[in-house]
C-alpha cells in the first residue's frame, strides 16, 4: 500500500484542529472545484483533497491514520499488525488496497458494525443536449456515447415531443453500474434549444418579428407568415401599431400533454430607406392631408 | 460497442417521487431531507399523507445543492438557504429567457446569437 500525506494535501500542520482542517479543505475545494476551475488536473486535485479531508475530519479515522506515523508520500508500507483483522474487508492482503478504501472501510465498520460490503449505487451522469426547435416540437432521437467501467456503449435516446428550454429528462438505471447490490445510476439530460433563424421560444409559445409597411399597418392586410407546420395566412387588422403581438392560437410548439402553445407575430413597422419620386409625392400629400399626431396622446399624458 | 434504445422520464411536475426515491436521486438521507422540509426549503406535494410525495421539478436544484453540500462540507441549514437561492436563480433565468423571446429581434441586440427579424419576401 502506498502512503499518502493527507496533512500535506490540505496544507495543514499535523496538530491542526478540526476547524483549521475544515477551513483549509473548503479553501482548496473552492479553488479546485470542477465547477470553478477548468485547468487540467483539477478533478484529480479535487479528489485528492476530498480523500484527505474524508479521513482527517473523522476523529477515529484521523487517529488510525496518525498511527501510521509520518512517511514519505508514495512510500510502500505495511500497516501495523492487527489492521488486517480489524479493517480489511476480507482475507486479502494490503498490497492492492488504496489507502482511501481502507479508511472508507474503517468508517463502515464503525457505522454498521458488520463485515458485509455496503451496497454502492452506480454513478449518475449529467449531460446537456442541444436540439433544434423543430426536434423539440416533433420529438427526436439522439445518440449518447458513454465510456465508463461498463465499457463503451451508445444509447439511442428518444426525446418525446414537447420538451422546452431547460427541460430535464431522466434515464433511469442507465448510468454507472451499482456494486454489492446497489442500484445502477441514472443519466440526467439537460435540454437546451439551438437558436432558430425565425422563431424565439418561451416555453411552448413562439414569437417572431413581422415587418409591416406603413400602409399595411394602417389599412390592414392578409400576409403569409411562417409556422412550424408551414406558411399560413395572417389577417393584420387595420390600425395595427408597432409592438402589437398578433396571436395565432395553437400554432406554437407541442407541449407534451397533447396541446400546443401559441404563435405570436410581433409587429414592427418599417419604412423604405430611399423613396422613389412617386412615393415621396404620396407621403408628402398624406403628410399635408393627415391630422394624425402620433405624439398627441403622449403629450396629453405628460401634462 | 452496443447500442441500446432508451425511453426517458420527464423530470418535472409530471413525475412524483417518494422520499426514498428522492433520497437516492440526490444522495441525501431521508433524515436530511426531512430537515430540509422542516426548514421550509423543500415541500412535499401533500403533507397530510403518510408517505409524502415530492415533485420531480425539485430534483435538479436539490441535486445541485446536495453536491455542494458534499463538496464543501456545508451544514444543512446552509443547504436550505442555498436551495432557496438556486430555485430563485432558475426562476430568474426562465424570466430572462421569456423576456428575450418577447423582445423584438430588431431592437438593437445585434450581437445576440439567435433569431433575425422575419420578413416577407419583396416583389
Amino acid at each position: 500500500m502506498k502512503y499518502k500525506d493527507y496533512y500535506a494535501a490540505l496544507g495543514v500542520a499535523r496538530d491542526a484542529d478540526a476547524e483549521q482542517i475544515k477551513k483549509a479543505y473548503r479553501k482548496l475545494a473552492r479553488q479546485h472545484h470542477p465547477d470553478v476551475s477548468k485547468s487540467p488536473g483539477t478533478e484529480a486535485k479535487f479528489k485528492e483533497i476530498g480523500e484527505a479531508y474524508a479521513t482527517l475530519k473523522d476523529p477515529e479515522k484521523r487517529a488510525a491514520y496518525d498511527e501510521l506515523g509520518r512517511q514519505p508520500a508514495g512510500h510502500e508500507f505495511r500497516p501495523p499488525p492487527g489492521w488486517a483483522h480489524q479493517y480489511a474487508s476480507d482475507a486479502q492482503g494490503f498490497e492492492d488496497i488504496d489507502l482511501a478504501d481502507l479508511f472508507d472501510a474503517l468508517g463502515r465498520r464503525h457505522r454498521g458494525g458488520h463485515h458485509a460490503p455496503m451496497p454502492v449505487h452506480g454513478r449518475d451522469y449529467e449531460t446537456a443536449v442541444r436540439i433544434s426547435l423543430e426536434d423539440a416540437h416533433r420529438g427526436a432521437t439522439v445518440k449518447l456515447n458513454l465510456a465508463d467501467a461498463g465499457g463503451d456503449r451508445t444509447l439511442e435516446v428518444t426525446i418525446p415531443p414537447g420538451v422546452s428550454e431547460g427541460q430535464k429528462l431522466r434515464l433511469r438505471g442507465k448510468g454507472g453500474k451499482g456494486r454489492n447490490g446497489g442500484a445502477d445510476g441514472d443519466i440526467y439530460l439537460h435540454i437546451t434549444l439551438a437558436p432558430h433563424p425565425v422563431f424565439r421560444a418561451d416555453r411552448h409559445d413562439l414569437y417572431f418579428d413581422l415587418a409591416l409597411a406603413p400602409w399595411e399597418a394602417a389599412l390592414g392586410a392578409e400576409i403569409e407568415v411562417p409556422t412550424l407546420g408551414g406558411p399560413v395566412l395572417l389577417t393584420v387588422p387595420a390600425g395595427t401599431r408597432s409592438g402589437r403581438k398578433l396571436r395565432l392560437r395553437g400554432r406554437g410548439m407541442a407541449n407534451g400533454r397533447g396541446g400546443h402553445g401559441d404563435l405570436y407575430a410581433v409587429v414592427h413597422i418599417d419604412v423604405p430607406a430611399a423613396l422613389t419620386d412617386r412615393e415621396r409625392e404620396l407621403f408628402e400629400e398624406m403628410a399635408a392631408a393627415s391630422r394624425f399626431d402620433p405624439r398627441a396622446v403622449a403629450a396629453g399624458e405628460a401634462s | 460497442m452496443s447500442t441500446q434504445a432508451v425511453q426517458v422520464t420527464w423530470l418535472d411536475a409530471r413525475e412524483t417521487l417518494t422520499a426514498a426515491e428522492l433520497s437516492r436521486t440526490c444522495g441525501m438521507s431521508p433524515e436530511q431531507l426531512a430537515e430540509l422540509v422542516e426548514y421550509g426549503a423543500l415541500a412535499p406535494i401533500d403533507r397530510t399523507v403518510a408517505e409524502p410525495l415530492f415533485s420531480g421539478a425539485c430534483v435538479s436544484s436539490l441535486r445541485r445543492a446536495a453536491r455542494l453540500y458534499r463538496d464543501f462540507d456545508l451544514d444543512l441549514f446552509a443547504v436550505a438557504m442555498l436551495l432557496g437561492y438556486l430555485n430563485r436563480i432558475d426562476e430568474l433565468e426562465r424570466e430572462v429567457h421569456m423576456l428575450r423571446a418577447h423582445l423584438p429581434g430588431h431592437a438593437g441586440v445585434a450581437s445576440r446569437e439567435g433569431p433575425q427579424p422575419w420578413r416577407e419576401p419583396h416583389g
